[in-house]
């Protein structure tokens, strides 16, 4: 590359590059500065408190609390999420008509958004009048248990995401080369045989992609606890961005607030790392 | 299509566009000052507001033209908060009783001490808890306009088909009504008529504390209230009505649904509730003071305060300030919408002697208790209600669940 070259690319990526710092760079820096103060909205005056927010919340139990009941939503929503998207993108990636019609289908919910999808499920999930307690012949709390509540929204949130990362599994599954898979079945293997050693490997960018992608959207759920169970009953759905938005917006402690979307931020980071790390590995050993 | 044209045809929508914002934001006389006035009554009750502010206007035209806006509760704190800090507050706000120390304590609600002195407001014809509750520091820092106590709403014709003829006052007489009206019907084991419910935890389970002397903080507001055998007390004797089987527990019920439906006989709510009631087609209630639960007479009680912002100029402060008057002296059509108002003229005038709901609600105003009044009290509220939670569905001891909420309470007001 030529340095003029160099140049041009420079006032191409200019308009990008200052979006970028303006709206996400400058706000970021910004957030992390509110963080070391003690900021109420109202407060005249901000006193510089270095890391006492940190501190604080991480010493604070309902955080703690916080933090196992993300844990335990990405736990419900990530692994089963990828397996349904997958299996739904292998049996659409079969030849059979209306294949579209389905993809839309399945899309469709993607394009919602959490609170439309929130007030459907409350439909569905009411305790006296909803649909899946009629068909399934119960009367359970779906939302007023603290045993079910976390499953329910977990649930809710599958139906509510598959599509997204059906559609990469789709794009994925359409790059496996045929080659390879008219060979493997020459050779007599079974379909379940043709997946694992033919598709599987070569969709596993896709894998790695979906799976931190999800791991992110899981670790930062709000909507779905704040609309339809606003972290009750008894804390069993409180995350850890409803607790930073019960302090930055019930509390107006922007301070604490800002200092606890950072410990998010660390925390999904790291969690990404591993996940690339692991699969990195696990990619080169194939 | 010519660039030039598509320019021009641009330019046009920009004028009309501009011009439509302008003429919005020019008042048609000079003299006219505008009052931006925000609440949250997004129900029933904001059509009773709107009518008394039509009528205010039109009392008032060539000089004052109030614009009401309603945004719901939900985040009409966010609006007014951000409008504090950031410029593009209203002139006069709508602040509930336990939030009024958050704002008062940052300095920006204006005072209306002057204004009172001048105008000769008479302290004397308000309840006096409803007017301590708006001096902060000494000044008087807003207006009350109401007080909403909760009462008991009991159900005329469950109450008649059980042969009771009066709604209960005491414990004993409390349970043994709810005994009388618990049915179950169909046989199937489980009552299908519930003699009484628990409707909002965070309300009843507090004025039940203050009934056995106990609240979210001690009296000095230094520490967590909730640590004392008192407050256990009151746990238990709500747990009490749940364990003898006329009450549910109330763990993804809509209590409210079932009394309106008539499938519940007694309920605690605020006055605030009368509408949704009054619009129920077929059922026949009336309301009556909270029974005593506990040792003490005590009801747990919120009002909305009208407060203006800090530093408005002369002419706007004075706006604001007769059109904040105005509303308190003319709170009778605001009580006909399920309130209590807080002038004594008013309580005491034949009008609102004939609002039967309201009256009976009015009889509990000289032992209202308000949430403490502390700068941290919307916090520790939510620390309560999860222990209310908890303790009443049965998923922790009174004790345990008390000790975790005490223990995040102290931790709070430890930090300054």
């Amino acid at each position: 590359m030529t340095r003029n070259d160099g140049r041009a690319a420079f006032w191409f990526l200019l308009p990008y590059l200052t979006l970028f710092a303006v709206f996400l760079v400058g706000p970021l820096a910004y957030g992390f500065w509110i963080s070391l103060h003690d900021w109420h909205v109202l407060g005249k005056e901000v006193p510089f408190v270095g890391f006492d927010n940190y501190a604080a919340a991480l010493g604070d139990d309902l955080f703690h609390i916080a933090l196992a009941r993300t844990a335990y939503f990405v736990l419900l929503t990530v692994p089963a999420g990828n397996a349904l998207s997958l299996l739904v993108a292998v049996g659409l990636n079969q030849r059979y008509r209306a294949t579209t019609l389905f993809k839309v289908c399945f899309y469709v919910p993607v394009v919602l958004s959490i609170a439309v999808t929130a007030v459907l499920w409350r439909w569905l999930l009411s305790s006296e009048s909803g649909l899946i307690n009629h068909y399934l012949g119960t009367r359970v709390q779906w939302l007023g248990s603290p045993t079910w509540a976390m499953p329910s929204l977990a649930l809710m949130t599958l139906w509510w995401g598959l599509g997204g990362n059906m559609l990469v599994y789709l794009a994925a599954l359409r790059n496996v080369p045929k080659e390879q898979l008219e060979a493997a079945s020459l050779d007599g293997a079974s379909p379940w045989q043709r997946f694992w050693a033919v598709t599987w490997p070569s969709i596993g960018p896709a894998t790695l992609f979906c799976l931190i992608m999800s791991v992110i959207a899981s670790s930062q759920v709000f909507g779905q606890t704040f609309i339809l169970t606003n972290g009750g009953p008894a804390d069993s759905t409180l995350t850890v961005v409803l607790y930073m938005y019960r302090q930055g917006f019930g509390m107006y402690q922007l301070g604490y607030a800002s200092a606890v979307a950072y410990l998010l931020f660390f925390l999904v980071l790291a969690l990404s790392a591993i996940q690339i790390r692991l699969m990195a590995r696990t990619l080169r050993s194939r | 299509m010519s660039v030039r044209w598509f320019l021009a045809m641009v330019l046009g929508l920009v004028a009309v566009v501009a011009g439509q914002g302008c003429r919005h934001a020019a008042p048609t006389d000079e003299r006219v000052v505008v009052v931006d006035f925000w609440n949250g009554f997004s129900g029933p009750d904001g059509a009773q507001m709107e009518k008394i502010v039509h009528r205010f206007n039109q009392e008032h035209e060539g000089r004052i033209r109030v614009n009401m806006q309603i945004i719901p509760w939900g985040t009409f704190y966010d609006k007014v908060t951000l409008g504090l800090a950031f410029g593009g507050a209203p002139e006069v706000f709508v602040i509930h009783v336990n939030r009024f120390p958050e704002y008062a304590h940052h300095g920006v609600l204006g005072p209306l001490d002057d204004l009172a002195t001048r105008d000769e407001l008479d302290r004397e014809d308000f309840v006096e808890a409803a007017w301590e509750a708006s001096i902060w520091e000494g000044r008087l820092r807003a207006l009350p306009l109401d007080c909403h106590p909760l009462g008991l709403y009991y159900n005329l014709d469950l109450f008649e088909d059980a042969g009771i003829a009066n709604p209960p006052q005491t414990y004993d007489e409390f349970m043994d009504a709810a005994k009388k009206l618990t049915r179950d019907n169909d046989g199937d084991g489980r009552p299908d008529q519930w003699g009484f419910a628990f409707t909002w935890l965070h309300s009843n389970s507090l004025c039940f504390l203050n009934q056995f002397g106990a609240g979210l903080l001690d009296d000095k507001l230094e520490t967590s209230g909730l640590d004392t055998p008192q407050a256990s007390q009151a746990m238990e004797r709500m747990l009490d009505i749940i364990r003898a089987g006329v009450a549910p527990p109330p763990e993804g019920q809509d209590a409210w649904l079932g009394f309106q439906t008539g499938k519940v006989a007694m309920a605690l709510e605020g006055v605030y509730m009368m509408t949704s009631l009054v619009e129920q087609k077929g059922l026949r209630f009336a309301a009556a003071p909270v029974p005593q639960f506990g040792p003490r007479k005590a009801v747990w009680a919120g009002t909305h305060l009208l407060a203006m912002p800090d530093g408005l100029d002369q002419s706007r402060r004075e706006a604001a300030w007769t059109f904040m008057t105005y509303l308190s002296e003319n709170s009778l059509g605001w009580a006909e919408g399920g309130q209590v108002p807080v002038r004594k003229s008013v309580l005491n005038s034949p009008g609102f002697r004939r609002l039967q709901v309201q009256s009976q609600f009015a009889k509990q105003l000289d032992h209202v208790v308000y949430e403490p009044r502390s700068i941290h009290s919307n916090l520790i509220a939510t620390f309560g209600d999860s222990a209310f939670e908890a303790i009443l569905n049965g998923l922790q001891p009174p004790e345990k669940a008390l000790a975790t909420a005490s223990r995040r309470i102290d931790n709070r007001l430890r930090k300054r």
